[in-house]
């Protein structure tokens, strides 16, 4: 059986402008040749920081943003290939829920609209049905029927990112992209999310293609996890075993830098992977390791040639010099 | 830096508790702009030069043409001509009364007119980009480069004086002002997730310009609108003062631009016309203010 | 030993359209030199607004510190004239803010932003105050520092930027850094480095810090002690491992429960249900009555006053009456 999704060597590119009148119109390589796949039922994370590529990679594989290059199989039927009226058709199986709760819903429709507006976009149901199926999903995400006629402006955050969630599900999607979902939140309104999230995904048998910069949100929510550093996976693999026995730096310093209970300031905790700079700009050309500028593993032959994602061990590692650190 | 407000605004705007109200942003935005002493001035101020130039001449007969009382005759001084009459002798109080409607129309037509080419062609712009923003834009900048005034005569001598040839001229001259606003606020909306979430529900283009964002850049276009009315009023004005308007419609134009030769023997025919227009273009530009206060959602709550 | 900042029964009004709300109510804290006292909590549960407080930076009106005091070194800033607290601001209390784009001046050179900063509170000759700024640079671990010295804001990455906020802030050797979100606007890697760097800076010029955070996890890596606040008082308060091993209050429980950490296990995080009420709306009990498990008939008519139990002091009926 082929998998829910099946994302093949994806590539998203921006023209950026000239920086003269004769030169030549140089490219951000936002996602340079991404390949993962989701299977039924499951959460794949992305994870990775600003500039990483993650949210692109996911618009570009539900066609929000161009995709330069490759194949996404959806069911085994490229969406690449799908021409505008096909596309809108094939919108219904996969929706999307969004970071910002404040600008992810229009502020001059109510929300009982707003929840409705797939299922009349997609002409599905009868007006009567539709309006059912809005009150199922308010109870569905844990809003009350009287708050239908509200408008957006009128709910908390997390009350919003329930509005959110309610729209993407109208359509009974198979695929819902999570954009960050809950990282515009407060701690405890997160959790609401989350738990959410995790028991929609068990009662309706959802996929999600969750993006996130939080490795504490990612840990909770997903089966599998891929680490992206400046437009490529750089690490993939079920979740425990990336977790747990990490073997690219990138990783493992991800991990190291994630803010925990566990290190504490009266017991003088060091921190054991430590990465200096920032990520450089993904822009021009490239040879070598994404990594390499901040590598503490760095070589020579990280410089010059590209790893590839090869299976090492539990994981799937870009690395010349993958392992535990050091 | 966070504003310090900011930590009790949005409970205090989003308390579900207490939600139970249903208003709408347009009706929010009428309780503030119910609550603007100014805006409400104006509106009244506005109402009445209305009413006078609707039913005026229900209760005040008399053609502004016709020679009623000898020139020059100065104002409170004989009963039959309140406000005097003007250099051939016609009653100014007809005057008024009847020409208030020409301008208002020009005004509004002109309004009308700029803001369909400047919306229709701003929101393309701002929503397509790419080569499409760039043609348009383009054509703003050659319009908005032309001298308008210049300009509006030209075409008016061209195509003889008549209210609709007015009332184009001045759209064509002032609609690029409208086209960038419009475009600015296509592309910040735009940009905005419940933008891409209408594209990820399967909606279409047309849908999305003229369901989505265009409800949300109205705010700003309202405002502009309101203004323009003003502006138009007063193009009018100066149409007609220099002689270009229609000579066969009495409009406070015609009235200040006939008498202009004989100001410092009379003050009174260009006063009091003048007086017309000022009060008009203030009670709208009064009433564009209290708009923009009451729909730009940074002020709320202040 | 009387500490170095120390904010007593704090109260701070503001003017809404709601009427008068109170943003602060009895918070009393204290800092001692070269600790570092976290504050943490949800939006709108009053801890920005404390770090404005001791900033003098309060926007009056709307606002109003209505009672209490805010000594610094025994110098009460309630009142103190504006000239005392703008020679204060920069040299004795520095601020690091929380975006670290806006709050540079983006049309003036990074180390001419650190030299005016510097030139303000020390009798130091232009030329003097570019050396000092370049220095500085260089200690926040600025590679290059010359050449960033020049750089303009917009053409450093976000961690530069934050970066040159802390040089800029800790030019004058402060005594009292405020530090409200410095890293919720940077990458977690950058992040690790920020607070680090923050570590380093407190060992090795002694300032007190004032970290205003929602991040229990911050805490637990930056904080000597920490005061939990909850719609604009404080809840609980002590030393940052007793009171993330030995949480009372049912907030300050649930703050810790529902982070999503890694390697716990549990299918369903712990929620505490609800929302922070609007300040609007405080009735005469706890704040947190509607949103507590273990709230009952008294939590809902009185407001419980912190003081010390078992471990440290907490705010709670229900810890005071044994229910927890």
């Amino acid at each position: 059986m082929t998998a829910l999704l099946d994302v093949r060597d994806l590539s998203v590119r921006f023209a950026m402008p000239r920086p003269s009148l004769f030169a030549p119109r140089p490219h951000l390589e936002a996602v340079r040749q991404v390949s993962f796949t989701l299977e039924r039922g499951e959460a794949l994370g992305i994870v990775g920081e600003s500039g990483s590529g993650k949210t692109t990679t996911a618009m570009a594989a539900i066609r929000l943003v161009n995709a330069a290059g490759g194949q996404v199989l959806f069911d085994g039927e490229d969406l690449l290939g799908l021409d505008e009226k096909a596309m809108r058709a094939r919108r219904r199986d996969i929706q999307l829920i969004f970071q910002d709760p404040y600008s992810s819903l229009d502020p001059r429709a109510r929300v009982a609209d707003i929840v409705r507006e797939p299922m009349d976009l997609m002409q599905i149901g009868t007006p009567a049905e539709r309006r059912r199926r809005v009150g199922e999903l308010f109870e569905l995400v844990g809003l009350r029927p009287d708050q239908m006629n509200l408008f957006p402006h009128q709910f908390s955050g997390g009350q919003r990112q329930r509005i959110s969630i309610a729209r993407a599900l109208a359509t009974h999607p198979r695929l819902v992209v999570c954009d960050e979902p809950v990282s515009a939140l407060d701690v405890a309104i997160q959790a609401q999310i989350l738990n959410l999230l995790a028991r929609l995904k068990a009662e309706l048998g959802l996929s999600y293609l969750f993006i996130s910069h939080d490795l504490g949100v990612v840990w909770h929510v997903c089966d599998h996890v891929a680490v992206m550093y400046l437009g490529q996976i750089v690490e993939s693999g079920p979740r425990d075993a990336l977790f747990e026995t990490p073997q690219h730096p990138y990783t493992q310093a991800l991990l190291a830098a994630a803010p925990s209970l566990a290190r504490r300031k009266s017991r003088g905790y060091v921190r054991p992977v430590k990465v200096s700079g920032d990520p450089a700009g993904p822009i021009g050309q490239r040879t070598g390791c994404p990594f390499a500028g901040r590598c503490p593993r760095v070589r020579d032959l990280c410089r010059d040639t590209a790893p590839a994602l090869t299976r090492q061990g539990p994981t799937d590692v870009a690395c010349h010099f993958p392992g535990p650190p050091d | 830096m966070k504003q310090p407000t900011a930590e009790t605004a949005p409970a205090a705007a989003g308390d579900p508790a207490t939600a139970q109200r249903v208003e709408s942003p347009a009706r929010e935005a009428w309780r503030m702009f119910s609550r603007n002493v100014p805006a409400l001035l104006g509106v009244f101020l506005l109402a009445l030069v209305l009413l006078a130039t609707l039913y005026g001449k229900l209760f005040y007969g008399g053609d502004p043409f016709e020679i009623v009382w000898a020139p020059y005759e100065p104002p409170l001084t004989t009963p039959s001509v309140p406000l005097g009459t003007d250099y051939l002798g016609r009653d100014i109080v007809a005057g008024l009364l009847t020409g208030g409607a020409p301008t208002l129309t020009v005004g509004a037509s002109a309004a009308l007119i700029t803001m369909v080419i400047g919306i229709s062609l701003g929101s393309l712009a701002g929503y397509y980009g790419g080569w499409v923003d760039n043609l348009l834009m383009r054509i703003t900048e050659f319009f908005q480069v032309l001298p308008a005034l210049l300009f509006a005569m030209v075409l008016v001598t061209l195509f003889s004086p008549s209210l609709w040839t007015i009332a184009i001229a001045i759209g064509v001259v002032s609609w690029p002002q409208t086209a960038r606003l419009t475009r600015a606020e296509f592309l910040r909306i735009k940009e905005l997730e419940y933008v891409t979430a209408a594209r990820a529900i399967g909606a279409r283009n047309r849908r999305i310009i003229w369901k989505v964002i265009l409800p949300n850049a109205a705010p700003p276009l309202i405002v502009s609108a309101t203004l323009t009315i003003g502006v138009a009023v007063l193009f009018e004005a100066g149409l007609s003062f220099l002689g270009l308007g229609d000579p066969n419609v009495m409009s406070w134009g015609l009235m200040i631009g006939a008498n202009r030769d004989y100001m410092l023997d009379a003050w009174w025919p260009v006063t009091f016309p003048g007086l017309a227009i000022f009060v008009t273009v203030f009670a709208v530009s009064l009433i564009g203010d209290g708009l923009n206060d009451a729909l730009n959602p940074k002020l709320r709550g202040r | 030993m009387t500490p170095l900042l120390e904010i007593d029964n704090l109260r701070v009004t503001f003017d809404t359209r709601h009427g008068m709300v109170t943003a602060l109510d009895s918070v009393s804290l204290h800092l001692n030199a070269g600790e570092t006292l976290g504050v943490v909590g949800e939006s709108g549960c009053g801890k920005s607004i404390t770090a404005l407080s001791v900033m003098g930076l309060i926007p009056q009106p709307p606002g109003r510190i209505a009672g209490g005091s805010i000594r610094l070194n025994g110098e009460d800033l309630v009142g103190a004239e504006p000239a005392r607290l703008r020679s204060l601001r920069g040299s004795d209390v520095a601020m690091i803010f929380q975006e670290p784009m806006t709050s540079l001046n983006p049309v003036l050179r990074c180390g001419d932003q650190i030299a005016e900063a510097v030139m303000l509170h020390q009798n130091v000759d232009s030329a003097r105050a570019s050396r000092l700024a370049v220095e500085l640079l260089d200690r926040v671990g600025i590679p290059a520092p010359a050449q960033r010295a020049r750089d303009y804001p917009h053409q450093l990455s976000g961690g530069m930027r934050q970066r040159v906020m802390i040089a800029m802030a800790v030019s004058c050797r402060p005594k009292v850094l405020v530090a409200d979100e410095p890293t919720t606007a940077l990458d977690v890697t950058v992040q690790a480095q920020i607070f680090d760097l923050l570590n380093e800076i407190q060992r090795d010029v002694g300032a007190a810090i004032l970290l205003i955070t929602h991040d229990m996890g911050a805490i637990s890596e930056m904080a000597d002690r920490v005061a939990v606040m909850y719609a604009g008082r404080v809840v609980e308060q002590g030393k940052a491992d007793d009171v993330l091993d030995h949480a009372e209050h049912p907030y300050t429980r649930g703050l810790i429960d529902c982070i999503p950490a890694l390697g716990r296990r549990d299918d369903t995080l712990r929620e505490i249900p609800g929302v922070v009420p609007p300040l609007h709306l405080l009735g005469d009990g706890c704040a947190f009555a509607s949103r507590c498990a273990h709230a009952d008939r008294r939590c809902l008519a009185q407001k419980p006053v912190l003081t010390k139990w078992r471990h440290h002091p907490v705010a709670c009926h229900a810890v005071e009456e044994g229910r927890i």
